[in-house]
């Protein structure tokens, strides 16, 4: 009797823990979703274990990806599938397919108006209504569109031109070309900074800074061999630079643009995102793997994902399905 | 072990490509040089696979013993045009440019470019069965090529390159006429674009499907006994229909991979044991003279081909 009781007691003071245990969701504090260029899928990364919970099949070569401005859905963009996927950035569901030809990078202007994409191997700048995803205007320029910047005020986009070392910039009210002004060997990344534009130079070993109303080269900041990809840090006061045959990320002060750091990579550091807590997680193209870097101290995990892996989405509070 | 071939790739990649590329002032190739070096390691992986089945197979079972193997030498010159030079070239830069071209112009449409994936959506992520059912698909295409051009007389007067050979071994597979290889990659290639393979798979597709006719032309007494030559080509198989009673018009045993093709449209023969090859009604000239002998030899022989039925 006294047991029966005594356990009646133990269960009313447990039961609430134990609902709320049923109740409880996945315990997943954030994802990351990572886009396997070389094998056509998605590995999605638990932040807390750093362990891949699955992988989502596409049909091709996904690279990058971008939020919409209402921030309600992800858009991965298949090149060689000729097709955007749009997924829910919180659960990391797939909502729909939407074809467009050969989206490698993405991107919207800031006044959300134009949904700008990036057809590297076909050689052309599209300009979408990011409402219907109807095609605006065509812009086929030499060669190998790679990677945008916009001006805040959205008046213009800059495109690097990888397959001709130059650097355009389309006029977004006009829908003209502006200027299109020399770089250094195949242009990669390029990124509005304190209104300068910064161009990193994968084929040399520099970041050229060019003035946005001229397209004129103003300095060039030694990065390292292979300057691939340029990300501002959360508070806007760094710049990292990726270099791809260094293999290293180098950090400039993002007004002096000096270099503050440097931390060794190897395996091809690419894209990059910024955690909460403040680590910073790399994609690693040719080892097939995360980098997640503690800037603190300089060391770094990492974390086995598919083949050639390119752009890279973290969100800290997603709880995939 | 593909995670092993992949690391490979990679280390191939950063350590020598592209330092390469970099030298040379070619680095807005960096992205798709991942591709090249997959290629390249795979590559060499069926080269050595090849010499080592293929060789030792050769030297302990073969069905014939030459004096002297002169006439194998141009078929090493063959296989080093086609699998150096224009198996890459038409795998990589033509079939990956066209694929472009076409489903980027398909997608400007609003319409999804084809692919196995659309057409049957359970093999989405499904790689490994997505490529086997790729190898079935190509090899049955390429039973109606191969099978044409024997019905043809212009085409075959290309193809009796490839069928004048008495001295046949596993280097015989890529013995064909320049002209011939072209319409076979473009008879491949409209068939990829149309069954959307990936770019990254065609040329290991073309690889593994060469590793695999390589070892059916090997001078070996290899057969695979009554349900495996049913299932797979084997040298005997394969070796009747290089027979000399085979050459031409009326041949036999067409297909490449698989017996499947030959079994439906009953042009199969599996009673045929280790036949002499060669083609009686070529020309001298096509089964030993030079790499350029052999190709203007066929190339008259083709135009005359043509001609004599615009006469007729």
């Amino acid at each position: 009797m006294l047991h029966t009781l005594y356990r009646e007691a133990l269960m009313r003071r447990l039961l609430p823990f134990l609902l709320l245990l049923l109740a409880a969701p996945p315990a997943y504090a954030g994802a990351v979703l990572v886009m396997n260029s070389g094998e056509a899928s998605l590995s999605v990364i638990d932040m807390t274990t750093r362990q891949e919970l699955k992988r989502i099949p596409v049909l091709r070569e996904p690279h990058h990806n971008m939020l919409t401005p209402d921030r309600k859905e992800l858009l991965v963009g298949d090149t060689v599938g000729n097709e955007l996927l749009a997924f829910d950035p919180t659960t990391f569901e797939l909502k729909r397919r939407i074809p467009i030809a050969d989206p490698y990078q993405i991107g919207f202007s800031p006044d959300a108006k134009y949904f700008v994409v990036n057809g590297l191997a076909r050689a052309q700048i599209d300009l979408y209504d990011p409402a219907t995803f109807k095609l605006i205007k065509r812009f086929p320029l030499k060669s190998m569109p790679s990677h945008m910047a916009f001006a805040p005020d959205s008046s213009a986009v800059f495109i690097t031109l990888q397959g001709t070392a130059k650097l355009a910039a389309i006029d977004l009210k006009t829908l003209s070309v502006r200027w299109i002004a020399e770089t250094g060997p195949a242009p990669a990344g390029v990124l509005w900074n304190q209104g300068r534009l910064l161009v990193a130079n994968m084929g040399g070993d520099d970041v050229w800074v060019i003035d946005p109303a001229t397209g004129k080269t103003e300095r060039k900041i030694r990065t390292g061999k292979g300057a691939h990809q340029l990300f501002p840090s959360p508070d806007g006061k760094r710049i990292y630079v990726n270099n791809r045959i260094d293999s290293t990320s180098v950090v400039l002060d993002a007004t002096t643009l000096n270099q503050v750091t440097s931390y060794k990579l190897p395996g091809g550091p690419d894209d990059i995102e910024f955690a909460p807590d403040g680590h910073v997680w790399f994609t690693l193209r040719f080892v097939h793997k995360l980098a997640v870097l503690d800037p603190a101290t300089g060391t770094f995990d990492t974390i086995a994902v598919g083949r050639s892996p390119h752009g890279i989405f973290l969100n800290a509070k997603a709880t995939p399905k | 072990m593909i995670a092993l071939l992949d690391q490979t790739a990679g280390w191939l990649q950063e350590s020598l490509l592209l330092p390469l590329l970099y030298a040379v002032g070619l680095m807005e190739w960096e992205d798709v040089s991942f591709g090249w070096a997959l290629f390249a390691v795979y590559g060499v992986i069926q080269v050595i696979v090849t010499f080592a089945l293929c060789l030792p197979l050769e030297r302990w079972r073969p069905v014939e013993f030459w004096p002297d193997s002169k006439a194998v030498a141009v078929d090493i010159l063959y296989t080093m045009i086609s699998r150096i030079g224009l198996l890459p070239l038409v795998t990589f830069v033509l079939f990956y440019k066209l694929q472009v071209i076409l489903n980027g112009a398909i997608a400007d449409q609003g319409w999804v470019p084809p692919t196995l994936e659309r057409l049957i959506p359970g093999l989405l992520g499904q790689q490994v069965l997505t490529f086997c059912l790729y190898i079935i698909i190509l090899d049955f295409a390429d039973y109606w090529r191969h099978r044409l051009s024997h019905v043809f007389d212009w085409w075959y007067a290309l193809h009796a390159v490839h069928h004048a050979q008495r001295q046949m071994t596993f280097w015989s597979d890529d013995r064909n006429h320049l002209l011939d290889d072209i319409i076979g990659f473009i008879w491949q290639t409209l068939i990829a674009l149309l069954i959307g393979i990936p770019p990254m798979q065609f040329p290991l597709l073309i690889l593994v499907l060469r590793f695999l006719e390589s070892m059916s032309h090997a001078n070996a007494r290899l057969s695979f006994g009554w349900l495996g030559e049913r299932l797979l080509v084997s040298p005997r198989f394969h070796r009747a229909h290089h027979g000399l009673t085979a050459a031409g018009q009326h041949s036999l045993n067409y297909g490449a991979i698989l017996p499947w093709w030959d079994m439906l449209f009953r042009t199969a023969d599996f009673s045929r044991t280790f036949v002499a090859t060669g083609d009686p009604t070529a020309e001298e000239e096509l089964a030993t003279g030079s790499y350029l002998v052999q190709h203007t030899t066929a190339l008259r022989r083709m135009l005359r081909e043509l001609t004599s039925r615009r006469t007729a």
